[in-house]
């Protein structure tokens, strides 16, 4: 199985397999998903709440990474510039799924809440562990504080705590300006310190 | 000149030093207030990171498969796709041609056909065969045909007796 890699082995050829990618060499393009697949996936899951679609739209994003890979100049790193397609992808699934109100955003979280205790979906276990509830609550708290956030602010304040990106690399993955990265990012983070502050002051 | 936002975020990250943090601290009205914003917005940093940063791609190598799967099916289309293209454009040449020479066709056939405006609805045809002149020297032969009601009238004058050479025809 293959394993992620490290950043100091994707600063060494990096470059190497953008240009082989864009020569058309699958294996190389291979090579980069592996390296970024769980990244890609875990920033969209935190954007969409839920594991079918960030599935779907982190396999669209690499889509069309491939088929605009011959586009890339190397003015960015490759994790900035497929950051930018990824954005791209989410925000405007996320639109569209606004505008077509098709329910809430929770998928998982309302099926948590939908399934009955006392069904045979539930694992045959004992009651499960304090601290695992504890967490899976703290963690539905977080994801409907988050979806409460417009699509932007979300990927900001994602980008900025999670990936520990530098603002002029969101600016540069979300086309904006650094100052909209860091007016988005003031209002994202007072949004959601009114809803969780009883959250991160109770740890 | 940047914003309150601007200037707010960048101090809660530590991106402000020199004069212009000097100047930003002077300028917070409650700066215990502030403090105690930017120690709540750096915990919030940590939450999230602790808690969302978890979350791993499950079957990797099947997410994998999957893509490569897909772009060599979008390869396969879009090559289709090429061709399709390709041949297009000359069956629209083809189609084009063929359609110009249909209409010219058309054209020269019926306007052909077509009586002009100004002419009579009767058209005349002196027939080529000639009578004897030595047997009726006065002898003419005409016909009338009338197209739109399908009549063909043989006009005969002078004429005594009709050769049969002629008949036969």
């Amino acid at each position: 199985m293959q394993t992620e890699a490290t950043p100091a082995q994707a600063d060494v050829s990096e470059l190497d397999l953008v240009r082989r990618c864009q020569a058309g060499d699958t294996e190389a393009f291979d090579e980069l998903v592996t390296r970024y697949r769980t990244r890609v996936f875990s920033m969209i899951y935190n954007m969409v709440h839920s594991e079918q679609d960030a599935w779907d739209l982190a396999q669209d994003s690499f889509l069309k990474a491939w088929k605009s890979i011959k586009r890339f100049r190397g003015r960015s790193s490759f994790y900035t510039w497929i950051y930018r397609i990824v954005m791209n992808v989410t925000i405007d699934w996320l639109r569209k799924k606004h505008v077509k109100g098709a329910g809430a955003e929770f998928d998982d979280a309302i099926e948590l809440r939908e399934i009955d205790p006392s069904s045979r979906t539930v694992p045959k276990t004992e009651a499960l562990p304090y601290e695992t509830m504890e967490r899976n609550e703290i963690r539905g708290r977080i994801e409907q504080a988050i979806a409460q956030l417009s699509a932007e602010q979300r990927a900001v304040i994602l980008m900025k705590e999670i990936e520990g990106m530098q603002y002029h690399e969101i600016a540069e993955a979300l086309g904006c300006s650094i100052g909209t990265v860091m007016s988005r990012l003031f209002y994202a983070r007072k949004k959601l310190q009114n809803l969780l502050r009883d959250v991160y002051e109770n740890i | 000149m940047k914003t309150f936002e601007e200037k707010w975020t960048a101090w809660v990250d530590g991106q402000l030093n020199g004069r212009e943090l000097s100047e930003f601290e002077a300028s917070l009205p409650n700066k215990a207030a502030a403090e105690a914003e930017k120690a709540g917005a750096l915990k919030l940093g940590e939450l999230l990171k602790r808690e969302l940063s978890a979350r791993t791609l499950t079957n990797e190598e099947f997410f994998s498969h999957q893509l490569r799967e897909n772009i060599v099916r979008r390869c396969d289309a879009g090559a289709r796709e090429a061709r399709s293209t390709w041949w297009t454009i000359p069956r629209l040449l083809w189609t084009g041609a063929a359609s110009l020479a249909v209409f010219l066709v058309f054209t020269v056939v019926v306007m052909h056909e077509k009586n002009p405006a100004e002419e009579s609805q009767y058209l005349t045809q002196i027939l080529n065969a000639r009578v004897d002149p030595v047997v009726s020297p006065n002898a003419s032969l005409s016909i009338f045909k009338v197209k739109q009601d399908r009549v063909t009238v043989l006009w005969t004058e002078g004429l005594q007796s009709l050769p049969a050479d002629y008949a036969a025809k």
